[in-house]
This record gives C-alpha cells, sequence and structure tokens, in this order.
C-alpha cells in the first residue's frame, strides 16, 4: 500500500490531514468574531498541501485507493468552501469526488451537494441527491450491512482504524442527516405530511443511536404534537407529548457539561417545562373543542341522540384500537417506552362525550395551566401570560358546553370573567392592540352567553322576578360595553370609525354590532319610552350591517346568517316600534 | 387608518462604487429604475419588474430619502405613534450608508449625513415648535438606548461592559430590554453623541468575501414622553422611534428572509439544532387550530412586535446594489421587500359565535 512510497512520508500527510480536520472542527469555534474563518483558511492550505503531497506521494499505488483518498480530499475542501460562504468553489470540489467515486457506486457527499443546491434556491436538484443518498443507504444495508469506512479513515495508520461499532454509528448520524435534510425538502416543497413523517423518523433515530440533548429532543416532540393537533390526531399528539415529557425529565438528572450552572440556565430548564406544559393545554382543549362539534346540534347545544350513537360507535372501536396503535411511529427503547405508556394513561386520546369525560380532560389541562402560569407570570412575560389565560377561559368555556345545570354553566362562565376581566383594565392597547381586542371581544362574548342562559333561566320561571331581570338587564348592559370597546379599538385617531373594514377584523366587527342590535332588544324595561328608545338603537344597528354588505357585497360572504337576520328585524322593527308609539299615545 | 397599517416599502439603489463602473460599464448593471415606483430587474429569461411605495436611483440625495422615507415616521411619533424604519439589504448595498451617512461619523453637519441623525434633528425640531406652541404647559422627555442583537443575544452598545441582556414585557409599557441604559436626550447633538459612541462598540468581521460585513443587529431606540397639563388634568403620552440597522441579509439565515434553504447539520458531530424550525414551519401553516409553538421568535422580531404588524408605523428601507455581480441578493432582497408589503396589522379576534345566532 502507501507504504511504497515511503512509510514516513505517508504519515506526513496523514498528520496534514488530521492537523486540517481538526483546525476545521474545534479550532475554528475559538475564531475571534472579527476573523471567523480563520482556521477554516488555514485548514484549506493544509488540505492543498495534503493535495499535492497526495499526488507525488502515491505515483505507483492502487488506483481505487489513490480515487478513494482524492474523492475524501476534494470532499473536505468542498465542505471548507461551503463553510466560508464560496459556494461554486465549494460545488466544484464536491463535483470532482462525485466523479471519482462514481465508478465505485459511493456517494457520501450526496448530502453536501443537497445542501449546496438549496444554498442556490434549487430545492429540486437539492430534492435529487438527497433522495438518492436515502436510496444508497437502502441498498447498501440491503447488500452488505456491516458498516462503510468513515471518510477520514482513509488518512489514518492502521492502527488508528475505527471500530465496527464507531464506524457504524457514523454511518447512522449521516444518514439521520440525510432524513433531517429530507425532512426540511419536503417542507419547503409543502409536502407538508412527508415533511412530518421525516421529522418523525428523525426523532426516532435520534432516540434510538442516543444522539440527541434531552431538552432539545423534548421541545421538537412537544411541537411535532401540535402538528399531529392540526390534523386532529389526538393519539399521535398524545404519544409526542408523553415522550417529550419523559425526555425532559431526563434533562434535570443529566449533569451539565460545565460544571456551575448558571441561573440562565436554571432559568431556560423552567421555561421550556412550561413550553411543554402549555402544548399539553392545547391537546387537551382540542379535545374538548373537538368533541363538542362532533356533539352539537344546529344552535350548539348538546345533542343526546348524537351522543348515544357516539358511544354506540366507540364501544364497536374499543375493539379495533390495538391495531391502531401499531400503525403510528412509536419512540422509544423499551424502558423510555414503559416511561412513554405510563404517561400516556393518565390521559384519554379519544372524544369526551360526556360531562364526566370531559371533566377529567379539563382537570388535566388546568393542571398544565397551573404550571405553565408558574413560569410565564404576567411580569415579564405579558403575552405568553394572557394567552394561558385565554386557554384557561376557552376550557372552562368548552367545559360548561358539557354541563347540563345551567346555573352551574353560567358560574363557569364567571369564572372567565374573574380571570380575563382584572388584564384588561391593565393591558396598555398602544402596545399590545390585539390582545386588548381579543379579550373585549371574549369578554363581551362570555357576558352575552350569561345573559342568553339567565333569559332561558328565567324562561322556565311563572314570571320573572324583579332579581333576575336587573342581572339580565346588567349583563347585557356589560356585553355592549365590551363590544362597543372593541369597535371602538377600530376607530382611527381622529375617532373615526373606518369607512371600509379590514379582512382580518371585518366578522368580528359585524358581529359585534350584530350582538349590540340583539342586545339593545334583550333589556327589559317596563318604561315603554326607554323601550322605544332601545328598539331605536337596534335598529339602527341592523341597519348599519344590510347597508353596509350592500355597499360591500364582498362582505356577504363573511356575515351570511347575520345579515339575513338583520334584514328580517329591520323589516319587523319600524312596525313593532309603530304600534308601541302608538300605545303610548292613543289620541294622536 | 387603512393605508398606515401596512408597511411601507421604500427600495432605494445605490451608485456602483468608484473603479467598478469604469469596467462594469452599464452592461454591468442588473437592473434599471423605470419609474419612480417600478424598477426592472434583467433577470433571465423575463426580466421581472417590482413596484414599491418608493423606488429611489441613483441619483437621490439622502436629503430626499429622509424626506420620503422618514418625516412621516417621525411625525406621527410626535403624535403617540410608535414608529420604526429598518434598513435592510446585502452587505455593501449601502444601507450604512442610507441609515448613519458616509463612514466619516463625527461629522454630523455633512450634507451626505443619512436618515438618523436627520430624525434626530427634525424630532427635536418639532418638539421646540411644539414647547414654543403650548407654552409652559407642555413638557417632553426624550431617552434612547442603543442596543445590538448578535447571535440571538442582546447586548447594550452603550454599556459595553455589561453581560447579555433580556428581553421582557411589561403589562403597561410592552416589550423592553431589561437592565438597557437608558440616556436622557435633551438636543440632537446630544443624540449624535450616544450614536456614536455605540457605534463604534458594533461587531463587524472580515471574510475573504467581504471585507467588512456587520453581522448584528443595531437598535436605536428613542422614547418620547410628552406630559400636557390642562386644568389639573395631566395627559401623559410616550412612544418610541426604532432606527434598525440589520445585519447583512447575506447572514440573516435565522429570519425568514432567506427563501428556501436548508438548514444544515454540517459537521457530523453536531447536533441537528435547527430540527425544531422545520418542524415549527410545519405546525406553522396549520389550518387555524389552536396550538402552541415551542419555539419563540427571533428576539429582532420579538423586540420590534409592534413595528411588524402591530400598532405602529413602519418602514423598509431595501437597499439594492446594481453591479450585475449582485443578481442574486438584489434578487432575494427585492423577493423580501415584497414580501414585507403584504404584512399587515393581523388583529386576528378569537370569535365562534356561530352557534349563538339563536
Amino acid at each position: 500500500m502507501a507504504a511504497a512510497a515511503g512509510g514516513s512520508e505517508w504519515a506526513a500527510v496523514c498528520e496534514k490531514f488530521r492537523a486540517a480536520r481538526t483546525l476545521s472542527a474545534v479550532e475554528s469555534r475559538k475564531d475571534p468574531e472579527t476573523e471567523p474563518y480563520r482556521s477554516k483558511y488555514s485548514a484549506r492550505a493544509l488540505l492543498q498541501e495534503v493535495k499535492q503531497l497526495l499526488s507525488a506521494a502515491e505515483e505507483g499505488s492502487e488506483a481505487r485507493l489513490l480515487a478513494v483518498r482524492r474523492a475524501v480530499l476534494e470532499y473536505e475542501l468542498g465542505v471548507n468552501h461551503s463553510d466560508t460562504e464560496e459556494l461554486s468553489a465549494g460545488e466544484e470540489h464536491l463535483q470532482r469526488c462525485a466523479q471519482l467515486l462514481e465508478p465505485h457506486r459511493l456517494s457520501p457527499q450526496c448530502n453536501n451537494l443537497g445542501i449546496l443546491w438549496s444554498e442556490r434556491d434549487e430545492i429540486k436538484t437539492a430534492q435529487t441527491y438527497l433522495e438518492s443518498a436515502e436510496a444508497l443507504y437502502n441498498q447498501y444495508m440491503k447488500e452488505d450491512g456491516n458498516p462503510p469506512m468513515d471518510p477520514s479513515e482513509h488518512f489514518m495508520a492502521e492502527e488508528e482504524k475505527l471500530t465496527d461499532q464507531e464506524r457504524s454509528k457514523r454511518f447512522e448520524k449521516a444518514y439521520t442527516h440525510t432524513l433531517y435534510y429530507l425532512a426540511q425538502v419536503y417542507q419547503h416543497l409543502e409536502m407538508i405530511e412527508k415533511a412530518a413523517q421525516y421529522c418523525h423518523t428523525t426523532l426516532k433515530r435520534q432516540l434510538e443511536y442516543c444522539g440527541y440533548y434531552p431538552v432539545e429532543w423534548a421541545l421538537n416532540a412537544a411541537t411535532l404534537s401540535q402538528y399531529y393537533l392540526s390534523k386532529q390526531c389526538f393519539m399521535e399528539s398524545r404519544h409526542c407529548l408523553a415522550a417529550a415529557s419523559v425526555i425532559f425529565s431526563q434533562a434535570g438528572q443529566v449533569p451539565s457539561t460545565e460544571d456551575n450552572e448558571t441561573e440562565q440556565d436554571q432559568q431556560d430548564l423552567r421555561q421550556r417545562k412550561a413550553e411543554i406544559a402549555r402544548c399539553w393545554i392545547k391537546y387537551c382543549l382540542n379535545l374538548l373543542q373537538s368533541a363538542r362539534k362532533l356533539l352539537e346540534d344546529n344552535v350548539g347545544e348538546l345533542d343526546p341522540d348524537r351522543q348515544l350513537e357516539l358511544k354506540a360507535q366507540r364501544k364497536k372501536e374499543e375493539d379495533e384500537k390495538e391495531n391502531g396503535r401499531k400503525k403510528a411511529v412509536l419512540f422509544g427503547t423499551s424502558d423510555i417506552y414503559d416511561s412513554v405508556l405510563a404517561m400516556e394513561e393518565k390521559v384519554s386520546s379519544v372524544y369526551p362525550l360526556d360531562f364526566q369525560e370531559a371533566r377529567e380532560i379539563f382537570l388535566v389541562g388546568q393542571n398544565y395551566v397551573q404550571e405553565a402560569k408558574e413560569f410565564f407570570q404576567v411580569d415579564g412575560y405579558v403575552t405568553d401570560h394572557i394567552e394561558i389565560v385565554q386557554d384557561h377561559s376557552a376550557l372552562f368555556k368548552v367545559l360548561a358546553f358539557f354541563e347540563e345545570d345551567y346555573e352551574r354553566r353560567c358560574k363557569m362562565h364567571k369564572r372567565r370573567i374573574d380571570m380575563l376581566e382584572p388584564l384588561y383594565a391593565d393591558l396598555n392597547p398602544q402596545y399590545y392592540l390585539l390582545i386588548s381586542r381579543q379579550l373585549q371581544f371574549e369578554l363581551a362574548d362570555t357576558y352575552y352567553e350569561m345573559m342568553d342562559l339567565k333569559v332561558a333561566i328565567g324562561n322556565r320561571l311563572e314570571e320573572l322576578d324583579s332579581h333576575t331581570i336587573k342581572k339580565i338587564n346588567s349583563l347585557a348592559q356589560l356585553a355592549i360595553k365590551y363590544y362597543e370597546l372593541f369597535l371602538d379599538s377600530l376607530r382611527n385617531p381622529d375617532k373615526v370609525f373606518p369607512e371600509k373594514l379590514e379582512e382580518d377584523v371585518l366578522r368580528p366587527a359585524m358581529v359585534a354590532k350584530f350582538h349590540i342590535a340583539r342586545l339593545y332588544g334583550k333589556l327589559i324595561t317596563s318604561d315603554s319610552k326607554k323601550q322605544l328608545e332601545n328598539m331605536q338603537t337596534s335598529l339602527e344597528y341592523y341597519t348599519f350591517l344590510v347597508d353596509y354588505c350592500e355597499k360591500y357585497p364582498d362582505a356577504v360572504h363573511a356575515v351570511e346568517t347575520e345579515l339575513e337576520l338583520s334584514k328580517e328585524m329591520v323589516g319587523l322593527l319600524p312596525t313593532r316600534m309603530e304600534r308601541l308609539r302608538a300605545k303610548l299615545c292613543p289620541f294622536i | 387608518s387603512v393605508e398606515g397599517d401596512a408597511i411601507k416599502v421604500y427600495v432605494r439603489v445605490r451608485p456602483p462604487s468608484e473603479g467598478t463602473a469604469l469596467t462594469d460599464g452599464d452592461q454591468g448593471l442588473c437592473l434599471s429604475v423605470l419609474s419612480s415606483k417600478t424598477i426592472r430587474l434583467h433577470s433571465k429569461p423575463e426580466p421581472k419588474i417590482f413596484t414599491f411605495d418608493y423606488v429611489a436611483n441613483m441619483e437621490t440625495t439622502q436629503e430626499s430619502v429622509f424626506s420620503s422615507v422618514a418625516k412621516n415616521i417621525v411625525e406621527s411619533c410626535m403624535n403617540g405613534y410608535n414608529g420604526t424604519i429598518f434598513a435592510y439589504g446585502q452587505t455593501g448595498s449601502g444601507k450604512t450608508f442610507t441609515m448613519m451617512g458616509p463612514s466619516d461619523l463625527d461629522n454630523f453637519t455633512h450634507s451626505l449625513r443619512g436618515v438618523i441623525p436627520r430624525s434626530f434633528e427634525y424630532l427635536f425640531f418639532l418638539i421646540e415648535r411644539e414647547k414654543e406652541k403650548a407654552g409652559s404647559g407642555k413638557s417632553f422627555l426624550c431617552k434612547c438606548s442603543f442596543i445590538e442583537i448578535y447571535n440571538e443575544q442582546i447586548f447594550d452598545l452603550l454599556d459595553p461592559a455589561s453581560a447579555g441582556l433580556f428581553l421582557r414585557e411589561h403589562i403597561k409599557k410592552g416589550v423592553f430590554v431589561d437592565g438597557a441604559v437608558e440616556q436622557v436626550l435633551s438636543s440632537a447633538a446630544e443624540a449624535y453623541q450616544v450614536l456614536t459612541m455605540g457605534w463604534r462598540n458594533r461587531r463587524v468581521a472580515s471574510t475573504s468575501m467581504n471585507r467588512e460585513s456587520s453581522r448584528s443587529h443595531a437598535v436605536f431606540t428613542v422614547t418620547v414622553e410628552s406630559m400636557e397639563k390642562n386644568n389639573e388634568v395631566v395627559n401623559i403620552r410616550s412612544s418610541l422611534l426604532n432606527l434598525v440597522d440589520l445585519a447583512g441579509s447575506e447572514r440573516q439565515k435565522d429570519t425568514h428572509a432567506e427563501g428556501l434553504r436548508l438548514k444544515e447539520a454540517g459537521n457530523i458531530n453536531r447536533s441537528l439544532s435547527c430540527l425544531g424550525q422545520v418542524i415549527t414551519a410545519l405546525v406553522d401553516v396549520g389550518n387555524g387550530k389552536q396550538r402552541h409553538i415551542c419555539y419563540r421568535d427571533s428576539k429582532l422580531t420579538f423586540l420590534l412586535r409592534d413595528s411588524l404588524g402591530g400598532n405602529a408605523k413602519t418602514c423598509i428601507i431595501a437597499n439594492v446594489h446594481p453591479g450585475s455581480r449582485s443578481f442574486g441578493e438584489t434578487l432575494s432582497t427585492l423577493n423580501f421587500a415584497q414580501r414585507a408589503k403584504l404584512i399587515k396589522n393581523k388583529a386576528v379576534v378569537n370569535e365562534d359565535t356561530q352557534g349563538n345566532v339563536s
């Protein structure tokens, strides 16, 4: 072999190569900020030297071996140029590497060419290279099975060569990278499902080959759970979250690389924990909300027939459940897997169908609300804190749907008011316009809902007592107040309401107008004059909707039902008002 | 308010540096300015036309850039609005020239001084005028801070000895950099001084490709507080003016500006730390379902949350170099600027009352 050309010379070549690798991988991290590539440049110079030495030293050696060594050098040079923002040069080197290896059907450079082409916004080309890397891996594993040599081994003395185990580790890692790059390629090509699948597999492989940082891995898994949520795959979502929680709990046990863990690290860790808790909250919320969607009738109440039907259906499905499980990609080796399973058992992944089942999920969600709030306190984390409270409110809202008793349901909404109102009062809309609007709208809606419930309760009574009337009126006034605050937030600095509403506030603004119209219609008063005034105001708001949609027909699609009812009311109200007027002054 | 919510985009074409113009000749240019709103990029096979709020050609003066971009924003800042001006573009495209002026920084009387010094002058001019008009009834307090975001860490340019700082939120005051030095300003001259001092502390780096490229985002923030006394009623108004010099766009692989690049894991020993970003992107395109994404926005977007699609007046100056060598970067800058125009005040209100229309 190389010994023919002189052992000492070859040793010098290897030495240079190794020095270049060290410079590139280790030293370059310590480069000063003003010269970020200093070590990379010196590494490049060394590699060039090795290349020259190689042609001189190896005249006589075997062609195949020489080609491989040259290819390794081209590869290293290619990576070096790419790292230092010189893409074209990097590509030339990598292409030469590919040419050298072509006859031998080896291609460790596929990953890098993929990256290179992506830097040039040629995702399709990148995809081709990466998919061929994936295919090569699969073929190789099938045909050979033994781990191939690591590129750097071609410049090592015999006794330094890697063990099979180490080789295999590096090879598997390279393949994991291929999958990871493919995940990105698919994401860019908007093949979302495929991208998610590759992300999932990448995570799984990281776990298998212990190539992960627990905190990072846990966050990734938790985020992936949110993808499954948006696809309504609750079982997969729960699996990701359970795995995230299990792996995260390892993070605290692993001693950190630095001896003195800073306060900052501790803080980070607490934040991550709270982030995962927030993913769990969303899980509970989505599960409840989806169940509600399944169960509600056309006026938004629980449909008992549907409930029975779904319960029967679930019984049937339970038998097939085990099969479904096997289809999903599962995380972990046996010991981790057991912990994940135990974690999963704490919360259901099937739609709750009655109050009891809904309550169990609600309680899990509420616990995570507390956990998340421990870190995201309002002082310092305003936006996050309010978002969590909004979720808490949403949990109550959906739980109330499952509650049959109207008084108790009303109390749940009152809880929402109690958590949202003080936050809203403190919030400065100059900096938090969006959240401020969301809170206004949600408060208005909650009061509106409570009023509706009180009316329903009142309707069961023989006669409305003065206490209930007072209650209904005050709830309606509060709902009106918050809807008006929301509408005021749309005004320009000169306090003028916009002529044409922006697309993103169109529906909320119209709904606010519509609800205000209805609320004025519901206010109870024994004073007929006052009643007439209320009807007049109500009419004005209904008219706004009708006129607006006439002027901007584009708006119709956003408020079809509301518009229809408004038109009806605009037709009816004047007659009713006329009748009332006649009653007031019967002699005119 | 309809037009005020959208981000204004202003494109400025710098002249090619002396010397290159001679060798390249007119053929060496990759774009031409068609009108004050359109620009044509000589791409192949078809040339591409871009339309912006304003396109400034190579002859445009600093004064004209200031009056068409910044004047309006400084004025609304006096009226209690937050305002932000960004400079965006590849290294060497003229960002710093546009924002600061020629690199000789000590001299702000120079006729080539940039948007930032001119904004100071105008702001204090407006303040003086207001004071004269209102007499003793109205008083102003101006403070400034100057920070740098480098590698997702925040440093105080006014206190170079300080360690990394943190972003926090206050329910009344919005987002702020905890612990950043705030200096009270009483004149434009004082503002220059602070700016010059901080600018020297910025991080720059040289590579074989770029002689000098700024690797950090610099954010200069002026807080204007006015207090008006009207028969015992005290009216306090406060607003922010952010002047942002972004890192060279070729460096900003962490923002959304990058288009279709893959995140590298590079060296086999490194972790796949960017996998999260891929997953985040997957969740991002979800269908409006309630979800939580574990990864926060970058520090820059968090700090300027109000400016990017919030309750503020925002303008982006996209700087481009006309040389044909910069074609790729110019295209990506123009694409970015095009996308920026679409950013609007996203006031999505959670609203699901469909069922309640009974």
